[in-house]
């Protein structure tokens, strides 16, 4: 097991390694000038040059790449150009906004996505499978900025019941101060049992979740299905049959338990997916978390945000694959 | 009639059956050959859409600022742009654009992808080490972030979109391949072939390829709609096509704008990304229980 | 087990249903919210600054004085009175007494010396304003002088928006250099900052008890900048009453608004023009016909119409109308198909089939939509004009490029001033420059450059001169049409019915002067 980890975790390492490398030679090619857009619009060319001495352009790429590598190991991830803040502070503030997020429509995606799986498999063609099998389809099929529009069209627009964006209501905002224990406004709100902020919080973050969590759901329940089908079709489920079990006590203590596996892995890297998903989402719904962040420095070519971010989600969804894998390892019929 | 035009008759008959037997059991599957007949018929749209749009100059040009942000009506089916163009006639030839980039890339990806999992595959030692290290650096991204990364460092468009979504995509492929090829390596075929001094090349493609290409088709077919998906959100961003191209994601992006204005303006053509994704989706779903031996249903 | 999964799923149920009643709000002082379409600031040290931040700064720190562009007249903030000598060369600037600063120091003429020497020490941002000046001199505690190295018209740089804020020097010496970037302020303006939250883009400002200017009367207490990005957000926000003013609302949405009861639409000039530039170095656009030719194919009125929904008018020369220096005397092309064949014709593109590269900023909707205009109607002329939407920086750094047969042919930008002066057009984008900067139609004329030098040697002495000479200057440029002067913009405030107070001043752009403004109900 240990083997096992230290050498995903050395080639996770590599990984980053690399795609750093090929982004920093990139950004280099590409026709662009960081220097002026450190000192922003209307700069002289004097203080163009200065930025450029200060931030180490004018030095040959390999002495660059590192002293961006030395950075780097030392937590720090450059600067971003648009808003000269160091970009690990910027991720630092915006992480808990997603982490929120992407955690909450995961568990959405659980209790929505097992139970449709349950039944799909449990009744398998009958209606209630097929129309399974075809929205959990649709779920992955569905293009996450779309379905976000025609959510704010539909509960903000014509029917007012939803907010358009946001975390919280401007209202709430100004006039509260909002809790700042965990840096997770869900669980701040419930310490403090401020119920005003949770309610709009909960408002603000439902459309939100349901958007990122539109995949996983598919994902979830698709999983969950297939696994099922393949249990259910084991010697020793007809075993249980055959004893005169209840086909409740079988489905539920002896199949879903036994899918529970493969499904939670699928989870675990579809909260990888999910955190693409924030991407398109957060800007939609101007929830101020990392997806935004990129989303905003892509436009302007951020170089340093972008790389930050990139190296950040990267890492995360290493991590991810690797407690995914770690579970699997779990189930003692699976070799490493 | 000589030996060999009898020869290729008999041939042709052969894949004649196959391909009958494949076209029932989809038949089976109605889910399946719905979306089968719907990729089709978009397949065609795309072909002859310059000739059936009925605003031929608004697809990239021409402005006509007197009709913008018109709600859908007999004229302008899905209403107009802020540029006063159909929208219809827009989202319209934007499949060709999705649909031609997207198997651009599922080709490239291809064509890349499967012969060095074979190569892998086959060879083994240290070229399976040394292209299997480079897949895995390449499958530790989440394919969005890879292909948004690149995409932003090559520069906004819809070239280098595609670029980045080979980049990200091939060694899916790969690995799906490789993985194949080192059971079937040592079947016994493989090992006659090997025997009567078959060139490696020759088993590789000839041999080994045909027996491990399913699961890479269905895999294909779904990719073809992940493209389109992927694609649409690289637009979506900023990153892929670029005004005034017409492409599904970047037409979604530019309505964000007029939002409470006109706000049928994204619907549509979201809706066609969605259609034609669940359909590519629904299709390799369907070609999998075709295909996949595990679960035939005899 | 079943049981218990009931049991808590109830126990939520009647929680959650409990929570939805329970309402927990509390009241703080009226306040003034104004919806910024960006950040609110970029750096908060006033020395540096060259951004939106004036917003912000503007509020909390105060210059020498204030132009009203529209009035044509200063208004007298940290200063009482000047007198400039007739050669030009020394202003000297009467203070005002009984001013203190956020720390609660004197604000004198030290102060004064001070905060100019460190800006232009320091060198970024809009230093460069000060760059006429030699020396500042303290005569005595509300007394200050200005040496300069040429004549140049003070007044107008020391009521710059950028670069010429006054701060305390007790605070920023006993500080280290980065405490000002950090959030820190030492100004003597009518608020304090009371918070400043950069993930969240907001600014908070609380009165200054102490402002030189006194609260008598109707002035809002505190106020909040935030920024909000999303136009739709903003539009919304201004429509239900949750803000006090915003700005850059798409103008397709400004006549709905207009017609709404709960909102004031206020319009007014803004000094920002749309430019767009032609490379005159390269081929094909360095033959001035087919550069005239151009200008009679662009559809000046179209633009103005549907991209701005009319909010705009064509420009008229480089200098934006309401601002000293522009002339309604000066030529203006027009939207001349005919015309435009026939100088084609000259210029030996009869036939058209030209292929030419323009640069825009991606993101600018305005922008985007002027640029495929010019596309469809170059297209009549059988052009073909690719139009290419980047970001700010590598639009820049292309028109930058060492190789010149990289740049593209055609070049759109924004400008506005720095100080209110025509020398800021006409200096910036005009004037020859070896190294391309933001001369960015790489134009070159010795006769143009010495009016223009001329002209700013002028204005620090007599303006009317200057203003005479600037016309001349102007009328080469059109002449010989280097760019395309497409639209000067209008500034569009949305604002709450009940936000009184609020003037335009489009010398200071999209700046709220807080102290101004009151609430009536």
């Amino acid at each position: 097991m240990l083997s096992f980890i230290t050498r995903r975790l050395l080639l996770g390492i590599l990984t980053i390694f690399g795609v750093i490398l090929i982004t920093f030679i990139l950004v280099r090619v590409v026709p662009s000038d960081p220097a002026a857009q450190w000192v922003g619009g209307r700069a002289t060319p004097q203080q163009v040059a200065v930025a450029r001495e200060e931030l180490g352009l004018d030095k040959p790429i390999y002495v660059q790449f590192e002293h961006y590598i030395k950075d780097l190991l030392k937590g720090n991830l450059g600067y971003s150009l648009m808003t000269h803040q160091p970009v690990v502070e910027e991720l630092k503030k915006r992480f808990p906004a997603t982490l929120e997020l992407v955690f909450i429509s995961c568990i959405i995606a659980l209790l929505i996505g097992i139970p449709l799986g349950l039944i799909s498999a449990k009744d398998k063609n009958s209606w209630i499978d097929h129309f399974s099998r075809f929205f959990s389809i649709g779920a992955i099929s569905i293009p996450t900025f779309w379905l976000a529009l025609v959510l704010q069209l539909i509960f903000f627009m014509f029917l007012g019941l939803l907010p358009s964006g946001g975390q919280l209501s401007m209202k709430i905002k100004l006039f509260q101060t909002v809790p700042n224990i965990t840096g997770f406004i869900l669980v701040d709100s419930l310490i403090t049992g401020n119920f005003a902020i949770l309610k709009d919080f909960l408002k603000h973050l439902i459309l939100p979740a349901i958007c990122v969590g539109a995949y996983t759901i598919g994902l979830v329940a698709r999983m969950t299905r297939s696994a099922l089908l393949e249990i259910l079709s084991e010697d020793y489920i007809k075993a249980a049959r055959s004893y005169g079990l209840p086909e409740r006590l079988i489905l539920y203590s002896y199949a879903l338990k036994n899918s529970l596996g493969p499904t939670i892995t699928a989870v675990t890297l579809a909260m990888g997916y999910a955190l693409m998903n924030t991407f398109l989402v957060e800007s939609v719904f101007s929830w101020p978390g990392i997806g935004k962040y990129i989303a905003d420095a892509v436009v302007c070519l951020d170089y340093p945000a972008i790389m930050g971010v990139t190296i950040f989600a990267a890492c995360a969804y290493i991590l991810l694959n690797l407690i995914a894998d770690i579970i699997i390892s779990l189930d003692p019929r699976v070799k490493l | 009639m000589s030996k060999k035009s009898n020869y290729y008759n008999i041939l042709i008959k052969q894949k004649l059956e196959i391909l009958k037997e494949y076209l029932y059991l989809l038949e089976q599957n109605k889910l399946t050959f719905a979306a089968l007949i719907i990729i089709l018929f978009l397949i065609l749209i795309a072909i002859i859409a310059p000739i059936i749009v009925p605003f031929p100059s608004h697809i990239y040009g021409a402005v006509n600022p007197q009709d913008k942000l018109l709600s859908p009506s007999w004229t302008y089916l899905f209403g107009t742009d802020e540029m006063g163009r159909d929208l219809f006639s827009r989202v319209l030839y934007g499949t060709r654009i999705s649909l031609l980039g997207s198997l651009i890339a599922v080709a490239m990806g291809l064509l890349i992808g499967v012969p060095l999992g074979l190569m892998a595959g086959f060879y083994g030692g240290f070229i399976d080490e040394f292209i299997m290290r480079i897949v895995d650096m390449f499958l530790s991204f989440p394919p969005l972030l890879l292909a948004m990364a690149i995409a932003a460092f090559l520069g906004p468009s819809l070239k280098n979109a595609i670029i980045a979504l080979i980049i990200s995509w091939w060694p899916w492929y790969t690995r799906l391949i490789r993985g194949q090829v080192v059971s079937i390596k040592e079947r016994e075929f493989v090992r006659a072939a090997h025997a009567i001094g078959t060139p490696s090349w020759q088993i590789m493609f000839k041999h080994i390829l045909p027996n491990c290409i399913s699961p890479v088709i269905v895999q294909a077919s779904m990719d073809l709609g992940g493209i389109i998906l992927t694609l649409a959100a690289l637009s979506f961003l900023g990153l892929g096509a670029q005004a005034p191209i017409p492409e599904w994601g970047l037409i979604v992006n530019t309505s964000r704008t007029y939002f409470i204005k006109a706000w049928w303006y994204g619907i549509f053509p979201g809706m066609a990304i969605f259609i034609a994704v669940l359909c590519f989706n629904l299709l390799g779903d369907g070609l999998r229980e075709v295909l996949d031996p595990k679960t035939k249903k005899y | 087990m079943k049981k218990y999964c009931l049991l808590i799923v109830v126990t939520f149920l009647l929680f959650s249903f409990f929570a939805f009643t329970v309402i927990g709000n509390s009241q703080t002082d009226d306040f003034a919210f104004y919806a910024y379409n960006s950040s609110p600031v970029t750096d908060w040290d006033p020395s540096v600054e060259f951004s939106n931040g004036i917003v912000s700064l503007n509020n909390v720190y105060e210059t020498l004085l204030r132009y009203d562009p529209l009035e044509d007249k200063f208004v007298k903030l940290l200063a009482t009175d000047y007198t400039a000598s007739s050669d030009g060369l020394t202003w000297t600037f009467t203070l005002r007494k009984g001013v203190k600063f956020h720390d609660g120091t004197n604000f004198n003429a030290d102060a004064v010396k001070f905060s100019v020497e460190r800006t232009i020490n320091m060198n970024q941002g809009a230093a460069f304003v000060w760059a006429p000046v030699d020396k500042v001199n303290v005569i005595d505690d509300y007394t200050v002088e200005f040496r300069l190295k040429y004549p140049a018209p003070l007044d107008l740089i020391c009521a710059s928006g950028y670069a010429a804020f006054i701060m305390s020097p007790t605070a920023v010496k006993s500080h280290p250099d980065s405490w000002l970037t950090e959030g820190h302020e030492a100004g003597t303006g009518p608020y304090l900052l009371e918070s400043y939250q950069q993930e969240r883009g907001e600014v908070k400002l609380t009165w200054f008890k102490d402002y030189w200017g006194g609260w008598e009367g109707n002035h809002f207490k505190k106020a909040v900048i935030k920024d909000v990005s999303e136009a739709v957000t903003r539009h919304l926000v201004i429509e239900k009453g949750e803000a006090d003013i915003t700005i850059e609302l798409p103008y397709e949405d400004i006549a709905s608004l207009q017609d709404n009861k709960n909102v004031n639409v206020l319009i007014g000039p803004s000094f920002q023009n749309l430019i767009l530039f032609f490379n005159n170095e390269k081929e094909p656009l360095n033959n001035k016909l087919l550069r005239q030719a151009l200008s009679y194919a662009f559809p000046y009125e179209d633009v103005v119409s549907y991209c701005l929904e009319g909010y705009g008018r064509q420009g008229r020369g480089p200098i934006p109308y309401g601002l000293w220096g522009h002339s309604e005397e000066l030529f203006q092309y027009n939207y001349d198909l005919k015309k435009a064949k026939e100088l084609l014709e000259k210029a030996g593109y009869a036939t058209g089939e030209l292929k030419l590269l323009l640069t825009y900023m991606s993101g600018d909707e305005a922008e985007r939509k002027t640029a495929e205009l010019f596309k469809a109607k170059l297209a009549e002329l059988n052009i073909d004009l690719e139009i290419r939407g980047m970001p700010w920086d590598s639009q820049w750094a292309l028109a930058r490029d060492n190789n010149s047969d990289k740049r593209q042919d055609i070049f759109i930008m924004y400008w506005w001033p720095d100080v209110c002066d025509p020398h800021c057009w006409l200096y910036s984008n005009f004037y020859t420059e070896e190294e391309p900067f933001f001369n960015l139609c790489y134009y070159k004329n010795q006769e143009f450059d010495s009016l223009v030098d001329k002209g700013f040697e002028e204005s620090g002495v007599d303006r009317n001169k200057a203003t005479k000479t600037y016309i001349d200057a102007q009328n080469i440029l059109v002449e010989d049409a280097p760019v395309v002067f497409i639209y000067d913009k209008k500034n569009i405030y949305c604002l709450n019915k009940t936000f009184q107070g609020f003037k335009d001043n489009p010398a200071y752009a999209n700046v709220v002067f807080f102290y101004d403004t009151y609430r009536e109900k």
